[in-house]
Parts: C-alpha cells; sequence; structure tokens
C-alpha cells in the first residue's frame, strides 16, 4: 500500500520535535534515513535539552544527537525574536491550550522559517491547525515513508525500521497511516506494539 | 481563542517557589541570567517583568519548562521549603522525601484541576492540644474521631483507605529512606499530603499514619517529617504518638480482646502478641506497648521479648498461616508515579487536555516511561473493544 510523505520538497527545512527525535533513533537505522533524506533537519535547542535530560534513564538519545550533529546531519537550532514571540503564546495560558517548551519551540522555529514542523502528537497539530493553518506539518512516517528512504533502506530494512520504532519506542500513528504500517510490518509484528490501537494489534 | 496571560506577580511568585524547591540563592539565580540579585527580587516580587530569555534560562536552571512556569493550572505550593524549615535542611534523604511528596502532590491537583475533578475533602475538626495531659486529650480526641467516622471500637483494618477515601487525605505509600517513617504536609488548596514509607511492613506504615493523622487533628497547619527513631521532644510529637495508638488500638477494644485471647492463660505468650497485633494490624511491639500502657502487662514486657530472642515473622507466619498479611503493591511503591495518577495522565491525554511533553514535564518522567505508562493503560483500546461506557 502506498503512503504519500508529505515531504515532498527537497529544500524545505525539516524541524524535530522530541517525539519523532526518539521515535527515529528507537527505529535503529536513525544514520541511514537521514543520509536518505534530501532535507535539511533541525531540532530546537529544547528539544536537545530535553533528549540531554533522558540520560538520567539511561537514554541514548542525547549521544545519537550529538552524533548525527557531529556528521552534519541534523542541525541544533536556535529561536529568533519573532520565534520567541510565537513560543510565548504557545506556553502560556491554560493547560489545554498550550504546549511543552519542545513541541511549542519546535512550531515557533518552522513558522520563523517556513519549514515544515515535524510532531507525532495530537495536541500539538490540533492547536497547529487551528493556529496557523499555513503551516506544514508531518509526522515521523513521513520520513518513513520517504521514496528516498524506502530506496535507501530496502523493504525488509525499512519494515524493521517501523517495527523497532513502533516496538522499542512505542510510536503513535494516526489512524491515516495505520494501513501502511501495518502492511508494510504485516500482522503478527504488529500485535506486538502496543502503542498499536487494540483493533489493529488484533486483525 | 483569548488566551490569559499570567500576570507578572503570579509569575514572579512561581519563580521564587520553583527556585527555592530547587534550593537555588537569589545571587545563583542572578547570576544564571546576568543580572543584578536586586533584579531577580524585583522579577519574584512582581515588580519586573521578566523577559522571554530570562524565563528560558531560569526555567533551565531550575530544572522545570517555561510552559510549567506560565501555565494556568500548574500548582505551585512551597511544600518543600516548608519541610527544610523543620531545621534539617542538610538532610539528603529528607529533602528527597519531601521532593517526592511535593510532585506527587503537585501533579495529581493539577491533572485534577485540568480534568476538571474535584476531590472530596472530609477533614475531622480541628483539635488545637490544650493545656494538661497531653496523652489523655489525645486519648479522647481519637475516640472523638472513631464516633465522627462511625467506627466505634472495630479495628481498622485498611488505614491507608480509610484516610483517602473517609477523609479526603492524599496519601502516597511510596519507597523513601527507611530512616523516614513519612511525611505529612497541609495546605488550603492542596488539601491535607502524607507520604509513607513503603520499604516498611504494612503494620509500621499503619501507625505512621496514625501518628500522622494526629497532626492532621492537632497541628494541620506545620509541616513534619516522622523518622524511625524520632523521640517525644516535643507535646506535639506525645499528642501525635498517643493519638496514634488510641485510633489504632482503642483502649476498650484491646482490653476485650486481650481478655479474650489470653483467657485461661497464666503468661503472655508470643503467640498471644501474634495475634493480638494482627487483630489490630499493628506491629508486634506496638502492641505490648500498648497493653503495657494499659496496664495489662507489666511494664517491660516487651524489652524481656526483645531479650529472649524477640518475636519473629517466622514465628507469626507459623500463628497466622494463611491469614499473614500480604504485602501489597510494593513492586508499585517502587514507580515514579501512583496508579491514580497514570489513569489521570491517560484520560487527560485521551482528552486532548495535555501533551505528551506537559504530562511527561508534570509526572517528572521522561517519554518513553510516559509512552509505557500510557500503553498500559490502553487508552486507545478502550472504545475500539467495546468496553461498557461509565455513565456522563
Amino acid at each position: 500500500m502506498e503512503c504519500q510523505s508529505s515531504l515532498n520538497d527537497p529544500t524545505t527545512l525539516v524541524v524535530a520535535d522530541t517525539s519523532v527525535a526518539i521515535n527515529l533513533n528507537a527505529t535503529g537505522f536513525v544514520a541511514s534515513i537521514l543520509e536518505a533524506l534530501p532535507n535539511r533537519i533541525a531540532v530546537v535547542e529544547a528539544v536537545a535539552l530535553e533528549l540531554e535530560n533522558g540520560r538520567r534513564r539511561g537514554r541514548d538519545g542525547a549521544d545519537a544527537l550529538n552524533t548525527l550533529v557531529a556528521a552534519g546531519r541534523i542541525d541544533i537550532v536556535r529561536l529568533g525574536n519573532p520565534g520567541i514571540e510565537c513560543f510565548t503564546s504557545l506556553v502560556s495560558g491554560s493547560a489545554a491550550e498550550t504546549l511543552d517548551d519542545g513541541e511549542a519551540a519546535t512550531i515557533a522555529y518552522a513558522l520563523e522559517h517556513e519549514a515544515t514542523a515535524l510532531i507525532d502528537e495530537r495536541k500539538a497539530n490540533r492547536i497547529c491547525a487551528e493556529r496557523y493553518g499555513a503551516l506544514a506539518t508531518g509526522c515521523t512516517i513521513d520520513i518513513l515513508a520517504h521514496d528516498g528512504v524506502g530506496a535507501a533502506l530496502g523493504h525488509s530494512r525499512l519494515a524493521d525500521a517501523v517495527f523497532n520504532a513502533l516496538h522499542r519506542g512505542r510510536m503513535r500513528v494516526q489512524t491515516c497511516h495505520m494501513d501502511w504500517v501495518v502492511n508494510l510490518i504485516g500482522n503478527e509484528r504488529a500485535a506486538q506494539c502496543v502503542s498499536l490501537p487494540a483493533a489493529v494489534r488484533t486483525r | 481563542m483569548a488566551r490569559e496571560e499570567p500576570n507578572t506577580q503570579d509569575v514572579g511568585n512561581r519563580l521564587r517557589i520553583a527556585r527555592e524547591a530547587t534550593g537555588i540563592t537569589q545571587a545563583d539565580a542572578a547570576a544564571g541570567i546576568d543580572v543584578a540579585r536586586t533584579t531577580l527580587l524585583a522579577i519574584e516580587k512582581g515588580q519586573r517583568r521578566i523577559r522571554p530569555e530570562e524565563l528560558q534560562r531560569l526555567a533551565r536552571l531550575y530544572a522545570t519548562s517555561v510552559n510549567a512556569l506560565l501555565r494556568r493550572e500548574s500548582v505551585y505550593v512551597d511544600l518543600v521549603p516548608r519541610f527544610r524549615k523543620l531545621g534539617t535542611s542538610t538532610n539528603v534523604a529528607e529533602d528527597a522525601a519531601a521532593r517526592l511528596l511535593a510532585n506527587l502532590v503537585r501533579a495529581e491537583v493539577e491533572l485534577e484541576n485540568v480534568l476538571g475533578i474535584k476531590r472530596a475533602r472530609s477533614y475531622p475538626p480541628e483539635r488545637p492540644i490544650m493545656p494538661g495531659d497531653v496523652r489523655a486529650q489525645a486519648e479522647n480526641d481519637a475516640t472523638e474521631l472513631r464516633h465522627w467516622l462511625g467506627l466505634g471500637q472495630a479495628p481498622v483494618r485498611d488505614l491507608v483507605s480509610l484516610l483517602e477515601l473517609d477523609l479526603g487525605v492524599r496519601v502516597y505509600v511510596r519507597s523513601i529512606d527507611p530512616r523516614i517513617s513519612g511525611l505529612f504536609a497541609y495546605d488550603e488548596d492542596l488539601g491535607a499530603c502524607m507520604l509513607l514509607n513503603a520499604n516498611h511492613p504494612r503494620e509500621r506504615r499503619a501507625q505512621s499514619g496514625g501518628h500522622e493523622l494526629g497532626h492532621l487533628i492537632s497541628t494541620r497547619r506545620s509541616a513534619e517529617i516522622l523518622h524511625t527513631d524520632k523521640e517525644e521532644n516535643s507535646r506535639e510529637e506525645r499528642y501525635a504518638n498517643a493519638f496514634g495508638r488510641a485510633f489504632l488500638t482503642p483502649t476498650r477494644t484491646v482490653m476485650q480482646r486481650f481478655r479474650e485471647i489470653t483467657a485461661g492463660a497464666s503468661h503472655l505468650t508470643r503467640r498471644h502478641v501474634i495475634l493480638l497485633a494482627h487483630a489490630f494490624g499493628v506491629s508486634r511491639e506496638a502492641m505490648v506497648r500498648r497493653v503495657e500502657e494499659l496496664d495489662l502487662t507489666k511494664r517491660g514486657t516487651w524489652d524481656w521479648f526483645v531479650a529472649n530472642g524477640g518475636i519473629t515473622d517466622t514465628q507469626a507466619r507459623q500463628v497466622l498461616g494463611d491469614l499473614t498479611p500480604l504485602e501489597m503493591g510494593k513492586q508499585d511503591a517502587d514507580r515514579p508515579t501512583t496508579l491514580r495518577l497514570n489513569l489521570l495522565a491517560a484520560e487527560a491525554w485521551r482528552q486532548g487536555l495535555l501533551s505528551e511533553g506537559q504530562l511527561a514535564r508534570i509526572l517528572h518522567l521522561d517519554r518513553l516511561d510516559l509512552r509505557e505508562i500510557l500503553d498500559n493503560v490502553e487508552i486507545e483500546g478502550g472504545e475500539a473493544d467495546g468496553m461498557p461506557k461509565l455513565p456522563e
């Protein structure tokens, strides 16, 4: 089954949130995936800090990020003044209408630089749709389903990468991508992924 | 949609509480954002609006987020400094326990607020300590509370549930330093909160809970840390200990049970003590000291048992057999959150009220730990599985 990645312009800067960074790291193929992706990838400082805090729990997300930064695959970026204004509006107010720093800064930076914000988070996507209708958004699957990534990894390794993201990273999958994911990894492996809805696991 | 900006004074107050909770001085915080200490003071007093970049740097310094500082429902209460003011601020174990209690309470209250849940409180009236015999007052107040709760003279089988369900106290049973039995704090916004040590046996926890209940009755506005070796060096402590004993082992019932269990015997045996302690859900030592206090056996009886090999858990198991109380929830107590917090978090996430990042921050978890919790609650599978719906 085909899954059209929203990353169809190779010149677009892609800004990934913590959720996406964790999922990509969990694939076990993050370096190959980013190498195959023509777009520049960035994470904001708040995301890098959140991954850094994961060290206390023995997570290797910060090490993976540092390796990718050193290899020139990812940039760690800082908000400019217009971005800070947008960031502040996304973090202040009622809980239901605000986001945590990493999520907010990712959106703010994408707006500031006309980039695509990658966030695997329903609430963040809802807020983006309500407030910033023109902002291009996507999720981890948009990277994994990219033609370049599929060609570089091949079907079998791509299926392993998606399964690992689900199994190790407990990746969330939007309904529109569910069939592509299950067709790729198969029902047997889908049944092992508790982050997938029960109805999908018991197909 | 109009968004409410928190006012400068609120932000300043939250910054002060966040700084004090992390133990960072004003001078260090000021240096962290390259301002004079007087400027930081003005920010904390709400006299000078903090700039966005300063806020980001302070949030990082205080190990929190800008969102946690500016979110309307965030709970900022200075519980940790209150415990520090007890005079043992250098004690790392106490500080860790105080932080744990503060984090659990703040998370629970914020999640309740976000979900619109109002926790029922049914605190008994305060009974300030009066001049005179403090133990007699504690006995009297414990009896009064028993009647108020409709307990009569019956043993309390599960004090934690009674505190939570009948009184509305927030009780957390978590693994903390073995030298600490429990913590108690009261705040108008948060209510009464207790942290009991899951590393202690259930009977010991009941006694700690009884002691802290005494503080709720008599001195609820003072935070308290109960140590395992705490001496009764104040009237407040004598009251709390006596209250706990009287509440868990009420005089008339102890006398009655003692007579039943020792009927026909010429000596107080280990078997008697094990059965009595089991009947009241308290430790064997607490039981013997109580019957000493009530002159049902001579003073020094417990010391005699200790000098003669004590009363062991093995002996208790031999006497009680299948009646041996199970130590439930030990594994759960080692986790960073509670089952209730997990359910509240999952519900807030399911309703799209809080994002993954916000929840991880509120619960002091990393994203993968949070995802595991959300998966375990099976929120996404609920409706698809056709589970029964609850009434609105």
